[in-house]
Protein backbone atom coordinates (compact mmCIF):
# COMPACT_ATOMS: atom_id res chain seq x y z
CA UNK A 1 0.00 0.00 0.00
CA UNK A 2 1.29 3.72 -0.47
CA UNK A 3 1.10 6.05 2.02
CA UNK A 4 -1.25 8.52 2.23
CA UNK A 5 0.83 11.43 3.68
CA UNK A 6 3.82 11.28 1.34
CA UNK A 7 2.94 8.15 -0.80
CA UNK A 8 5.60 6.01 0.02
CA UNK A 9 5.50 2.40 -0.89
CA UNK A 10 5.12 0.13 2.32
CA UNK A 11 4.17 -3.43 2.92
CA UNK A 12 0.44 -4.04 2.94
CA UNK A 13 0.70 -5.12 7.15
CA UNK A 14 3.30 -2.12 7.67
CA UNK A 15 1.92 -0.08 10.88
CA UNK A 16 3.54 2.71 9.98
CA UNK A 17 5.12 4.43 6.77
CA UNK A 18 8.94 3.77 6.53
CA UNK A 19 9.81 7.17 4.84
CA UNK A 20 7.47 10.01 6.86
CA UNK A 21 6.23 7.46 10.14
CA UNK A 22 2.63 8.26 10.09
CA UNK A 23 0.39 5.51 11.11
CA UNK A 24 -1.46 2.94 8.74
CA UNK A 25 -3.41 1.25 10.57
CA UNK A 26 -6.09 3.56 11.60
CA UNK A 27 -7.76 5.05 8.64
CA UNK A 28 -8.45 8.37 8.59
CA UNK A 29 -11.67 9.04 9.99
CA UNK A 30 -14.43 9.27 7.64
CA UNK A 31 -16.49 12.60 7.68
CA UNK A 32 -19.83 12.39 8.47
CA UNK A 33 -21.94 11.93 5.44
CA UNK A 34 -24.50 14.60 5.08
CA UNK A 35 -26.55 15.03 2.16
CA UNK A 36 -24.92 17.74 0.04
CA UNK A 37 -27.27 21.00 -0.01
CA UNK A 38 -29.66 19.79 3.09
CA UNK A 39 -28.63 22.34 6.13
CA UNK A 40 -30.92 21.08 9.11
CA UNK A 41 -31.81 23.71 11.23
CA UNK A 42 -30.22 23.20 14.52
CA UNK A 43 -32.23 21.23 16.94
CA UNK A 44 -34.40 19.61 14.02
CA UNK A 45 -33.50 16.09 15.60
CA UNK A 46 -35.68 17.07 18.73
CA UNK A 47 -38.98 15.30 18.71
CA UNK A 48 -42.12 16.87 20.13
CA UNK A 49 -44.19 13.20 20.09
CA UNK A 50 -47.24 15.09 19.59
CA UNK A 51 -48.50 12.82 17.83
CA UNK A 52 -48.40 10.00 20.36
CA UNK A 53 -49.73 12.42 23.05
CA UNK A 54 -52.52 12.96 21.03
CA UNK A 55 -53.04 9.46 20.04
CA UNK A 56 -52.94 8.49 23.68
CA UNK A 57 -55.29 11.37 25.00
CA UNK A 58 -58.01 11.14 21.91
CA UNK A 59 -57.73 7.40 20.88
CA UNK A 60 -57.17 5.60 24.23
CA UNK A 61 -58.65 7.88 26.59
CA UNK A 62 -55.26 8.01 29.21
CA UNK A 63 -55.25 11.41 31.21
CA UNK A 64 -51.39 10.55 30.93
CA UNK A 65 -51.41 12.39 27.47
CA UNK A 66 -52.25 15.43 28.85
CA UNK A 67 -48.76 16.15 30.00
CA UNK A 68 -47.18 15.05 27.14
CA UNK A 69 -49.36 17.48 25.08
CA UNK A 70 -48.32 20.31 27.42
CA UNK A 71 -44.57 19.52 27.01
CA UNK A 72 -45.17 19.16 23.03
CA UNK A 73 -45.91 22.41 22.77
CA UNK A 74 -43.12 23.70 24.80
CA UNK A 75 -40.86 21.48 22.79
CA UNK A 76 -41.49 24.09 19.72
CA UNK A 77 -42.48 26.98 21.81
CA UNK A 78 -38.48 26.82 23.11
CA UNK A 79 -37.16 26.04 19.44
CA UNK A 80 -38.81 28.82 18.40
CA UNK A 81 -37.54 31.14 21.06
CA UNK A 82 -33.68 29.33 20.00
CA UNK A 83 -33.60 27.39 23.77
CA UNK A 84 -32.20 23.74 22.03
CA UNK A 85 -30.88 22.63 25.38
CA UNK A 86 -34.52 24.07 26.96
CA UNK A 87 -36.22 21.96 24.04
CA UNK A 88 -34.70 19.26 24.70
CA UNK A 89 -35.62 18.70 28.33
CA UNK A 90 -39.41 19.19 27.30
CA UNK A 91 -38.91 16.72 24.88
CA UNK A 92 -37.62 14.40 27.19
CA UNK A 93 -40.33 14.78 29.39
CA UNK A 94 -42.84 14.35 26.87
CA UNK A 95 -41.54 11.09 25.76
CA UNK A 96 -41.56 9.95 29.27
CA UNK A 97 -45.39 10.54 29.70
CA UNK A 98 -45.57 9.26 26.33
CA UNK A 99 -44.15 6.50 27.57
CA UNK A 100 -46.36 6.23 31.23
CA UNK A 101 -49.59 6.74 29.08
CA UNK A 102 -48.24 3.36 27.01
CA UNK A 103 -47.40 1.14 30.49
CA UNK A 104 -50.86 2.16 31.64
CA UNK A 105 -52.90 1.43 28.50
CA UNK A 106 -50.91 -1.66 28.66
CA UNK A 107 -51.45 -2.03 32.57
CA UNK A 108 -55.29 -1.31 31.93
CA UNK A 109 -55.71 -3.59 29.24
CA UNK A 110 -53.89 -6.73 31.37
CA UNK A 111 -56.07 -6.20 34.06
CA UNK A 112 -59.08 -5.40 31.89
CA UNK A 113 -57.93 -8.79 30.26
CA UNK A 114 -57.62 -10.99 33.51
CA UNK A 115 -61.09 -9.46 35.18
CA UNK A 116 -62.84 -10.26 31.47
CA UNK A 117 -61.71 -14.08 32.02
CA UNK A 118 -62.30 -14.33 35.81
CA UNK A 119 -66.20 -13.02 34.85
CA UNK A 120 -66.46 -15.54 32.52
CA UNK A 121 -65.22 -18.09 34.53
CA UNK A 122 -67.48 -17.01 36.98
CA UNK A 123 -70.19 -17.77 34.27
CA UNK A 124 -69.59 -20.64 34.03
CA UNK A 125 -69.23 -22.38 37.08
CA UNK A 126 -72.58 -24.66 38.19
CA UNK A 127 -74.65 -23.11 40.43
CA UNK B 1 -43.09 -1.52 11.68
CA UNK B 2 -44.44 -3.05 14.36
CA UNK B 3 -46.55 -0.19 15.14
CA UNK B 4 -48.03 -0.36 11.57
CA UNK B 5 -48.79 -4.28 12.54
CA UNK B 6 -50.26 -3.46 16.10
CA UNK B 7 -52.32 -0.37 14.23
CA UNK B 8 -53.91 -3.19 11.46
CA UNK B 9 -54.22 -5.57 13.70
CA UNK B 10 -56.26 -3.24 16.15
CA UNK B 11 -58.61 -1.46 13.30
CA UNK B 12 -59.59 -5.35 12.06
CA UNK B 13 -60.61 -5.56 15.61
CA UNK B 14 -62.43 -3.26 15.86
CA UNK B 15 -63.79 -3.62 12.96
CA UNK B 16 -64.88 -6.89 13.80
CA UNK B 17 -66.43 -6.36 17.45
CA UNK B 18 -68.44 -3.26 18.49
CA UNK B 19 -67.03 -2.06 21.80
CA UNK B 20 -69.83 -0.81 22.86
CA UNK B 21 -70.92 -4.76 23.32
CA UNK B 22 -68.19 -6.47 23.50
CA UNK B 23 -65.56 -7.23 26.21
CA UNK B 24 -62.29 -7.07 24.86
CA UNK B 25 -62.10 -3.50 24.94
CA UNK B 26 -61.37 -2.30 28.09
CA UNK B 27 -63.56 0.66 29.16
CA UNK B 28 -62.23 4.30 29.55
CA UNK B 29 -60.76 4.76 33.34
CA UNK B 30 -61.76 7.78 33.95
CA UNK B 31 -65.40 6.70 32.72
CA UNK B 32 -65.61 3.41 35.02
CA UNK B 33 -64.44 5.30 38.24
CA UNK B 34 -65.94 8.40 38.55
CA UNK B 35 -68.55 8.69 36.07
CA UNK B 36 -67.26 11.72 33.69
CA UNK B 37 -66.55 11.52 30.30
CA UNK B 38 -62.93 12.48 29.07
CA UNK B 39 -62.07 13.78 25.80
CA UNK B 40 -61.22 10.37 24.71
CA UNK B 41 -64.41 8.74 25.42
CA UNK B 42 -66.46 7.28 22.58
CA UNK B 43 -63.46 7.47 20.07
CA UNK B 44 -63.10 3.76 19.68
CA UNK B 45 -67.32 3.44 19.25
CA UNK B 46 -66.32 6.57 16.44
CA UNK B 47 -63.56 4.47 14.77
CA UNK B 48 -65.98 0.95 14.77
CA UNK B 49 -68.93 3.13 13.17
CA UNK B 50 -65.71 4.52 11.03
CA UNK B 51 -64.77 1.73 9.71
CA UNK B 52 -68.23 0.30 8.88
CA UNK B 53 -68.52 3.80 6.96
CA UNK B 54 -71.08 5.58 9.34
CA UNK B 55 -69.74 8.96 9.39
CA UNK B 56 -72.89 9.98 11.09
CA UNK B 57 -72.73 7.83 13.94
CA UNK B 58 -69.02 8.57 14.04
CA UNK B 59 -69.28 11.89 14.64
CA UNK B 60 -72.46 11.21 17.33
CA UNK B 61 -69.78 9.11 19.18
CA UNK B 62 -67.02 11.50 19.60
CA UNK B 63 -66.95 14.17 16.98
CA UNK B 64 -63.59 15.53 18.12
CA UNK B 65 -62.01 12.30 17.33
CA UNK B 66 -63.62 12.04 13.89
CA UNK B 67 -62.44 16.17 13.46
CA UNK B 68 -58.45 14.82 14.67
CA UNK B 69 -58.38 11.86 12.70
CA UNK B 70 -57.15 13.40 9.17
CA UNK B 71 -54.58 15.37 11.39
CA UNK B 72 -53.45 12.25 13.56
CA UNK B 73 -53.06 10.37 10.13
CA UNK B 74 -51.36 13.05 8.63
CA UNK B 75 -48.57 13.37 12.02
CA UNK B 76 -48.16 9.34 11.44
CA UNK B 77 -47.40 9.64 8.38
CA UNK B 78 -44.63 12.04 9.31
CA UNK B 79 -43.29 10.35 12.08
CA UNK B 80 -43.24 7.13 10.06
CA UNK B 81 -41.19 8.75 7.19
CA UNK B 82 -38.73 10.47 9.99
CA UNK B 83 -38.20 7.04 11.36
CA UNK B 84 -37.93 5.20 7.96
CA UNK B 85 -35.52 7.67 6.45
CA UNK B 86 -34.02 9.35 9.88
CA UNK B 87 -35.16 12.79 8.60
CA UNK B 88 -38.10 14.88 9.27
CA UNK B 89 -40.65 14.98 6.27
CA UNK B 90 -41.30 18.87 6.08
CA UNK B 91 -39.09 21.32 8.10
CA UNK B 92 -41.38 23.48 9.15
CA UNK B 93 -42.79 22.67 13.11
CA UNK B 94 -46.22 23.86 14.57
CA UNK B 95 -46.50 27.24 16.08
CA UNK B 96 -46.40 26.26 19.82
CA UNK B 97 -49.84 28.61 20.16
CA UNK B 98 -51.56 25.88 17.58
CA UNK B 99 -50.15 23.02 20.12
CA UNK B 100 -51.36 25.61 22.92
CA UNK B 101 -55.19 25.87 21.06
CA UNK B 102 -54.89 22.26 20.52
CA UNK B 103 -54.53 21.27 24.08
CA UNK B 104 -57.24 23.98 24.66
CA UNK B 105 -59.88 22.73 22.36
CA UNK B 106 -59.30 19.00 23.67
CA UNK B 107 -59.53 20.34 27.38
CA UNK B 108 -62.72 22.34 26.72
CA UNK B 109 -64.52 19.77 24.66
CA UNK B 110 -63.90 16.91 27.75
CA UNK B 111 -65.20 19.60 30.24
CA UNK B 112 -68.04 20.33 27.89
CA UNK B 113 -69.67 17.29 27.50
CA UNK B 114 -69.78 16.74 30.75
CA UNK B 115 -72.25 19.78 30.91
CA UNK B 116 -75.72 18.61 31.61
CA UNK B 117 -77.10 21.05 29.57
CA UNK B 118 -78.37 22.18 26.28
CA UNK B 119 -76.29 22.27 23.92
CA UNK B 120 -73.33 20.78 25.58
CA UNK B 121 -74.90 17.84 26.41
CA UNK B 122 -74.92 17.08 22.70
CA UNK B 123 -71.33 16.70 22.95
CA UNK B 124 -71.76 13.10 24.82
CA UNK B 125 -71.04 9.77 23.40
CA UNK B 126 -74.29 8.97 21.09
CA UNK B 127 -75.99 11.95 22.13
CA UNK B 128 -76.73 13.71 18.66
CA UNK B 129 -78.21 10.26 17.87
CA UNK B 130 -81.62 11.11 20.32
CA UNK B 131 -82.03 14.36 18.72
Amino acid sequence: MFCPQCGASNADKAAVCVQCGRSLQAAVPAAPVQTPGVVLPPGAAIQNYLVFAILSTVLCCLPAGIPAIIYAAQVNGKLQAGDIAGAKTASDNAKMWCWISFGLGLGICVIWGILAMVGMIGHLRPR
Amino acid sequence: MAFVVLATAGAMLLRLFDPAHSLIFPPCPLRYFTGLYCPGCGSLRAMHALLHGDLRQAFAMNSLTVILLPFIGYGLVTEIYRHLWECPLVERRLPANWIWSLFAVIVLFGIARNLPFHPFDLLAPGALLHL
